[in-house]
């Protein structure tokens, strides 16, 4: 069918190949490509131009032939710019080591005890608790009165709390507890509604304590609270039995023994059997299989009455619970001061990201 | 609370067949977890802690009460001959309601000293026998049966003795040799010529027992524990004695005790009684205490009966009349903690063990409430950071005056200065200087730990935390408050990639990161370089990119036909800012189909005339409804060359 085609239009394919060799860069090749193929005053222009006017019976096989011809040319033209482009490229770049690791994105870390919290928010969540928190600075009605503290309590004392120099009624609060008692007067008044409260409070407190390996000014803690119709012991037991084991495998064991805080009443401490060494006993355990986490109990009805909630309907429990304390429990930190120091080598090694 | 295991068993004699492990893990399930276990000689001694509420039980006779109930075992016999009781030798007299109840003995002492056996059970539990019968005794009755008695010198009393407030002025110089001043609250014992103990807290030095004392004047007392707790906070002394008022003795033993120490006198030290005598009498018992079967059985999670109730609370010590639907408990003289129905329930489940309590899920009886935005807000903003590469510190909430001083500025709204007065945010009772003052700022504590990090040899440190900082304000720091975020970015940047060139860390980085996050950054620039390779960042919480709260958002359709991109290489003056082209540009071409404006390269290098840059513009077009052609796309292109030229901008050669 190239015989359909004018002389001239052979003579510029035979010269192609050779002027396209000769382009030494991408502006030569587009004139090049202009040339050839542009839209105008190109050899494909005037080609066009030619089927236009051509016979009717001859326009099918010209066509055809137009078109073999300027895919090709098109083509050469695609694979000499590649070329070209590569050839622009510094030589390093087209020339990858892959023996090398390859770069990774950046990674960073959540701080370990934030992601603890997190984790606990989430094995309470299914239960249907929410999070409430409240202020770092703090009053010692919700501090104190509210969850039934005795005037001269000496946590009240500025040898256990800090407070305020221009501000005597503020402090800085030395747990999550007052979290309760502004949540319990917030829903109070609703609880009928609602049908009961269930939070977690997690959060930062303070307390006047020196600097050493166990112990810091500033820690954290979450705190529990579940307020219902006829809730006792058993309610209390069945939570923190499926939120221990959620969080330490479905083999752990709880035990509650009887302890004493002044706003739950009865009152009790939460062992865990040893996550460690499976309950045999190790320098966790020290030896006796359970590891002390947390305390809890059933609210105290002053602590209800206080928040203006009637004691002989709603009654519930509350927990708290020390978050350095599991984490360093969990990981075998040795220096609670490690969660402090932010070196990003720990970070990264005990916080991570899910 | 040290506990020797003989004189445990002496109190009850079954102690003695179980395994140490085995009575410390029965005191624990009782609420007494034993701390430590210490081999002694010839026994054995468990530090036993003892809880706040629980007075009554910080002794041998007071544990093996609880054990008792518990095993169901009987405790041994106390009951000592009783002293008969006669005129007083030396009048008493009570005027403060503080102390209802004062038993008395007076002494003549003869020749003994304190027994070997004591000398041993007294160093058993830490405590330094003095070899003066009078004074162990005394201590060791304290540790046997809880009631802490004491011993005058009866030669150095001036006349009547009164137990009352002590008044303006008078000062006590106690056992201790420190001169004690006196307020209005202290309860004291006084003789004629002024105070010779504080009462229930410790003894004075001008009345105190010695070798050479003769006759000796016992006190067996019972003093209103709230007054002793607040003398013990008061003076700083926390003595065994007021630990075991101040948590409230049994005023019932008072007698018994007095009647103990004067047996052992005779006993040890031939001591003659010459009298003995008690004013006041014992306090009126606590009230009565209901307990309803149906708050029982709520307490426990099952229907208990309220005969095993009543079994346990006698075992107890409780007085129980059963009533119909509940019991009537009379809680015995040495409970002070027993004042609700609660309280009840709990010695009942407590006596039969914890571990028999079921184990039941709570019903849900509402909705579950969502999480809060702010709370989620944190928790988004948190992982995107820790993503892109930062790591969250946690700080402690308060720093010294000079780190606080170093970065005034912490978060602000646009344009504006926060009103901040440090002392509204100063502590009164600091750990130290160091951590005076609550914090205006996080950035103060992100440098530090940056620093540290560098110097622990960290290549590329980039940190964040998310945390309150406080304003000074008259309302204080409970009103003035907000939730911060701040960056930090340190050391090199490098993304291990060992073809890509390693950079110092600069603030286009963190803009980078602060554009990823935060909301139009509208909340006034507190970006700024603390020094070279080190930046930082702080803002509001509140001024970041919260996260949808809808789940998908409103649909917004996107061109399907071809997009056209031109380029401008241009050359400005190198302070032209970029946000002043973008604006001209946009505005010349706001009827186009001006899809994006970006600047694609920067350009400042040789060739260039100094004071200029080179930007080459990128603009992109693209239509909703249609294939752009090249003479309406060569118009906008002109337009914006035009605007740009308005800038004094040319094309560059």
């Amino acid at each position: 069918m190239d015989h359909l085609l004018p002389p001239e239009i052979a003579e510029a394919d035979r010269a192609f190949p050779e002027a396209l060799a000769a382009c030494g860069d991408l502006d030569a090749l587009l004139r090049l490509k202009g040339t050839y193929i542009g839209r105008e005053a190109s050899h494909v222009a005037g080609l066009m131009e030619l089927l236009k006017a051509a016979p009717k019976e001859q326009k099918r096989d010209l066509g055809a032939a137009i078109n073999a011809l300027k895919n090709r040319w098109e083509e050469a033209l695609k694979a000499r710019q590649g070329d070209l482009e590569a050839a622009k490229k510094p030589a390093g770049a087209a020339a990858w080591d892959a023996t090398l690791p390859p770069p990774l994105p950046a990674r960073g870390a959540l701080h370990p005890l934030n992601r603890l919290m997190d984790r606990l928010v989430d094995v309470f969540r299914p239960l249907g608790f929410h999070v409430e928190e409240g202020p770092e600075v703090e009053t010692e009605e919700h501090n104190f009165d509210g969850l039934n503290i005795p005037a001269d309590h000496p946590a009240r004392g500025s040898a256990d709390t800090f407070y305020l120099a221009a501000h005597p009624g503020q402090l800085l609060r030395t747990h999550t507890s007052p979290v309760q008692v502004r949540t319990l007067k917030h829903l109070a008044p609703r609880i009928r509604e609602t049908g009961g409260i269930r939070f977690l409070a997690p959060g930062r407190v303070y307390r006047k304590d020196e600097i050493d390996p166990t112990h810091s000014p500033m820690f954290h803690q979450v705190e529990g609270m579940l307020v219902g119709h006829g809730i006792g012991m058993q309610h209390l037991k069945g939570t923190l039995e499926y939120a221990l084991r959620a969080l330490f495998g479905p083999t752990a064991e709880i035990r509650l023994r009887p302890s004493y805080f002044p706003f739950v009443e009865p009152g009790c401490e939460v062992d865990v059997s040893c996550p460690l060494c499976g309950a045999k006993g190790c320098r966790v355990c020290k030896g006796s299989g359970w590891v002390e986490i947390l305390g809890a109990g059933l609210i105290h009805p002053n602590v209800l009455e206080f928040a203006g909630i009637d004691s002989k309907v709603w009654s519930g429990w509350a927990f708290g619970m020390g978050v350095e304390r599991m984490a360093m429990m969990l990981s075998q930190t040795p220096d609670l001061r490690l969660f402090f120091e932010n070196d990003q080598r720990f970070l990264e090694a005990m916080g991570g990201l899910d | 609370m040290w506990i020797e295991r003989e004189a445990l068993a002496a109190e009850l004699p079954a102690a003695a067949t179980l395994a140490t492990r085995q009575l410390a893990e029965t005191l624990a399930s009782l609420g007494f977890p034993v701390d430590a276990v210490e081999h002694r000689p010839g026994t054995e001694v468990l530090d036993v802690d003892i809880t706040a509420n629980r007075g009554d039980a910080m002794s041998h006779r007071g544990l093996a009460r609880d054990l008792s109930a518990r095993l169901q075992q009987p405790l041994a016999p106390l009951a000592p001959p009783a002293a008969a009781e006669g005129e007083p030798r030396i009048p008493v007299c009570l005027p403060a309601a503080a102390c209802p109840l004062y038993a008395t003995a007076l002494l003549t002492l003869g020749e003994g000293r304190t027994p070997e056996a004591v000398q041993a059970f007294l160093l058993a539990l830490g405590s330094t026998p003095k070899l003066l019968p009078a004074v162990d005794a005394s201590n060791e009755l304290l540790h046997r049966y809880g009631h802490p008695t004491h011993a005058f010198d009866a030669d150095r009393i001036q006349g009547a003795v009164s137990v009352r407030m002590a008044r303006s002025g008078e000062t006590l110089v106690t056992l201790d040799g420190v001169t004690r001043k006196l307020t209005l609250e202290d309860l004291i014992i006084a003789d004629e010529a002024g105070p010779i103990a504080l009462a229930g807290v410790m003894g004075g030095d001008g009345t105190k027992v010695t070798e050479a004392t003769r006759r000796v004047l016992l006190e067996s007392a019972w003093f209103e524990p709230r007054v002793v707790r607040a003398a013990a906070h008061r003076h700083g002394l926390h003595t065994d004695a007021s630990q075991r008022f101040g948590r409230g003795a049994d005023p019932a033993l008072a007698t018994v005790a007095r009647d103990l120490l004067v047996q052992r006198l005779q006993d040890w030290a031939g001591a003659t009684l010459e009298g003995a005598w008690t004013a006041g009498k014992l306090p009126a018992p606590p009230p009565s205490v209901d307990l309803p079967k149906d708050l029982l059985t709520r307490v426990a999670g099952e229907p208990l009966l309220l005969a095993e109730a009543a079994k346990a609370l006698k075992a107890l010590g409780c007085g129980v009349v059963a009533e119909p639907g509940h019991l009537r408990v009379q809680p015995p003289t040495w409970r002070h903690d027993l004042a609700l129905p609660e309280d009840l329930a709990e010695e009942v489940l407590r006596l039969r063990g914890y571990e028999h309590i079921p184990s039941v899920l709570p019903p849900l009886e509402g909705p579950p409430r969502p999480l809060s935005p702010d709370y989620l807000h944190r928790q988004a903003l948190a992982r995107r950071l820790a993503h892109l590469g930062f790591h969250q510190t946690v700080t402690y909430g308060f720093v010294s005056p000079e780190m606080d001083q170093a970065f005034p500025d912490g978060p602000r709204p646009v344009g504006a200065r926060v009103a901040d007065e440090p002392g509204h945010r100063t502590l009164l009772n600091p750990l130290g200087r160091e951590y005076s003052l609550l914090r205006r700022s996080l950035v103060p504590s992100l440098v530090e730990v940056a620093k540290r990090n560098l110097q622990q040899g960290q290549r590329d440190v980039r940190l964040f935390e998310i945390a309150p900082v406080y304003w000074g304000l008259p309302s204080g720091p409970l009103e003035n408050w907000d939730w911060s975020v701040a960056l930090l970015w340190a050391g090199e940047r490098w993304d291990g990639d060992p073809e890509s060139k390693a950079g110092p860390a600069t603030l286009k980085h963190l803009l980078g990161i602060l554009k990823d996050s935060m909301n139009p950054m509208d909340a006034g620039i507190s970006v700024y370089p603390i020094q070279d390779g080190m930046v930082v960042a702080e803002y509001f919480l509140k001024h970041f990119r919260a996260p949808d709260a809808r789940i998908i958002p409103t649909y917004t359709s996107h061109s399907r036909f071809p997009a056209v991109e031109r380029d401008l290489s241009l050359v400005v003056d190198r302070n032209l800012p970029w946000q002043a082209m973008a604006e001209a540009v946009r505005a010349v071409l706001k009827d186009s189909a001006l899809a994006d404006l970006t600047c694609a390269d920067l350009y400042q290098g040789k060739g260039l005339e100094p004071g200029t840059k080179a930007w080459l513009l990128r603009l992109t077009f693209q239509a909703m409804d249609r294939t752009l052609v090249g003479a309406e796309v060569d118009g906008w292109v002109a337009r914006a060359l035009a605007a740009a030229e308005s800038l004094g901008a040319r094309l560059r050669a």
